[in-house]
């Protein structure tokens, strides 16, 4: 029997727009990434970006939305993608994601462009707490970019660059103008750009390490989001909390990590097309 | 779709014209018009349509309206409203406006009409008590006599005296305006796309200031288009807002919760233009008393209401339940005692009745809204994903 359908999510984040394709099978529980494409918004108008990726996407597989597109979820900034199916939020679509990367994940750690997020999940992806650091953007994804760019390094490079290091001097982690004033001080000392952006790294780290200690944290958990693409970034964390006394972390990371809450949405999208079917309902 | 478009941009402009353009024009059409500005929750405007004066809402500034001498009358520890009001009385916004009625709602709107009296801001100033008594030859006399009062004041400004067959035509106009909001209430439990809560809150808004003939137009085209089957649905829950009767949340605000993954059904922003929920006696010899019975007998529960007899936590339930509700949004102002003082009543009793709600707070001028869109969001998605 031949019940699969296709789902779509878009996850509209700070920095970036990502979306997926899925092939989503309710009857033999499967389903598959069939196509993925991310955007950098750069100053953009993201409705226009988003729309654009949808279009593309479904022109790249020979797929007509209103035809074949069953549910088309939006994560993030919703309100940026106009033609959807439904909206979920991003620390639901974050968990699922976490779960289809790694299906044994306890806890799911969304290190996204404007903030780091852990959550605790169950068993089916249900988000049962969590915790996210404060408004500052020194702890998120985007002042990552902002130094690798003063750097003149390209965002692919950073993760590579940090696992080169071999004596990182941490910069502030309170403020990232402070971070930023510190930069440009270990630049001026000759501090090679492995160690700085390592240094960046660990600063960072040690915020993620210190919400899943106060999450109580489960293992294995799941690195997610832009920053867990971040080779140097896993290490940092996997570092910090190696250090830390009574914890036992088994960390997870993937290459597609920034597609995490666009592949959530997807899912959820299927899971609830499934469910309005049998009430019914048909969007 | 340029029609429903058209109607929607003339609602939004009028729902947030502080100037208040459209009444200044329609009483400087006519010398003897009278315009009288009332604030939340519900007056009778009835009573004002048919002596020639017109009613015109005061809900706040909102986020539009910068505060800086409005602070100056009141504590930190007291609600935004009153302070917008403040500024624009004293900027002159309502300067046009002959007098103000401020019906009972709780300490701090009969502290502001003191306060107008002060500043001497329009002809007259009325505190007008509603009855807590629901006996009508107790309260309902009471009510009645409250009117006549409002209703001298306008005859000493224009000298209109009230005709049976004046106030009938005007409760026959009002019956039909709220006839006419409640269908397009009764399309959106079923069809909530057709028409966003954001542009209905608009075209309700704007119904507070502008001639009731003029509304009843806009309101008679605007069911003609959501009759049809326009929009496209979407995957939402739908939810019962309540508490936010006085003070108005932000447009930003109002726009969140259903961004945010939910479809409101139901709710009290523009409490007073659906006050009556059954049509007044438009035939009856003593239309003063037609209007105290529907308010005795046929009003909406609110938190300014003390009715014993009438848990309002029963009957918000009840207003779930018939509009298919998954859930109630409670939104208070920050510091509005009455709606923070009936929440805990509202929450014990609804975690009785297995009615799932969220709760949180809002102020009117507030434009950040990250933090309410991720607890609906949640609540959305904790609905949507994990109940049968």
């Amino acid at each position: 029997m031949n019940d699969t359908i296709y789902t779509m999510g878009v996850d509209v984040g700070g920095s970036y727009i990502k979306c997926v394709l899925v092939s989503y099978n309710k009857e033999i529980n499967d389903h598959k990434v069939l196509d993925k494409q991310t955007e950098k918004i750069r100053k953009r108008n993201p409705k226009i970006v988003a729309s654009e990726i949808v279009t593309d996407l479904l022109k790249r597989n020979n797929l007509d939305y209103d035809k074949d597109i069953s549910y088309l979820a939006s994560t993030g900034e919703g309100e940026m993608v106009e033609r959807k199916t439904g909206h979920f939020y991003s620390m639901t679509s974050h968990s699922r994601g976490g779960k289809h990367f790694f299906p044994d994940a306890k806890t799911v750690v969304d290190m996204g462009g404007l903030y780091v997020r852990a959550i605790k999940i169950d068993e089916k992806g249900k988000v049962m707490d969590y915790k996210m650091t404060g408004q500052c953007a020194s702890g998120s994804g985007q002042f990552i970019e902002n130094i690798s760019r003063y750097l003149g390094l390209a965002i692919e490079e950073v993760g590579q660059m940090s696992l080169k290091a071999d004596n990182p001097e941490i910069p502030s982690g309170i403020c990232a103008v402070l971070a930023e004033t510190d930069v440009i001080n270990l630049v001026s000392k000759g501090l090679s750009t492995p160690n700085i952006v390592k240094g960046i790294n660990l600063s960072i780290a040690q915020r993620v390490v210190k919400l899943l200690g106060a999450l109580k944290a489960e293992s294995p958990i799941a690195l997610v989001g832009g920053m867990g693409m971040n080779e140097g970034m896993v290490q940092a964390v996997e570092e910090l909390a190696e250090g830390k006394k009574n914890r036992d972390f088994k960390f997870l990371s993937s290459k597609d990590a920034i597609y995490s809450g666009a592949i959530g949405a997807a899912l959820w999208g299927g899971f609830r097309y499934y469910k309005l079917k049998e009430k019914g309902v048909t969007l | 779709m340029n029609g429903l478009e058209n109607l929607l941009g003339k609602c939004k402009e009028y729902a947030f014209d502080l100037e208040f353009n459209r009444a200044k024009q329609w009483k400087s059409e006519d010398d003897k018009r009278v315009l009288v500005g009332y604030m939340p929750i519900y007056f009778p405007r009835e009573i004002l349509h048919a002596v020639g004066a017109m009613g015109v809402g005061i809900f706040g500034g909102g986020d539009r309206k910068q505060i800086i001498k409005g602070d100056a009358y009141y504590q930190s520890y007291i609600c935004h409203i009153p302070r917008s009001i403040i500024e624009l009385a004293l900027d002159k916004h309502m300067e046009h406006l002959d007098g103000f009625i401020f019906p009972s709602i709780c300490d701090v709107i009969r502290n502001l009409s003191g306060i107008f009296k002060q500043l001497k801001v329009g002809k007259f100033v009325k505190y007008m008590d509603f009855p807590q008594n629901f006996l009508p030859e107790v309260g309902g006399k009471f009510y009645q006599d409250e009117m006549k009062h409002v209703l001298k004041y306008i005859k000493e400004i224009n000298g209109v005296k009230l005709t049976t067959e004046n106030l009938n035509h005007s409760i026959e106009l009002y019956n039909k305006n709220r006839k006419l909001i409640e269908h397009i209430y009764n399309v959106r439990q079923e069809f909530p796309w057709r028409i966003s809560i954001e542009d209905l809150y608009h075209v309700i808004r704007a119904g507070t200031v502008i001639p009731v003939e003029e509304h009843n137009e806009i309101l008679e085209e605007l069911c003609a288009i959501i009759d049809e089957d326009i929009g496209a649905p979407m995957d939402k829950i739908k939810v019962v807002v309540s508490g936010a009767f006085c003070e108005q949340p932000s447009i930003g605000l109002i726009k969140a919760i259903e961004e945010a993954g939910c479809y409101v059904v139901d709710d009290d922003y523009m409490l007073g233009s659906r006050m009556i929920l059954a049509d007044i006696d438009s035939k009856s010899d003593n239309p003063l008393e037609a209007i105290s019975n529907a308010y005795i007998n046929h009003s909406q529960y609110s938190s300014s209401i003390y009715d014993v007899h009438n848990p309002k936590e029963y009957r918000l339930a009840k207003i779930v339940k018939e509009r298919g509700a998954d859930g109630v949004i409670f939104a208070s102002a920050s510091f509005c005692d009455p709606s923070l003082l009936d929440a805990p009543i509202f929450q014990n009793a609804f975690d009785e009745l297995g009615i799932r709600y969220i709760a949180f707070q809002y102020s009117e001028n507030i434009n950040q809204y990250k933090v309410i869109k991720e607890q609906v969001g949640t609540f959305s998605d904790s609905i949507k994903l994990w109940e049968d």
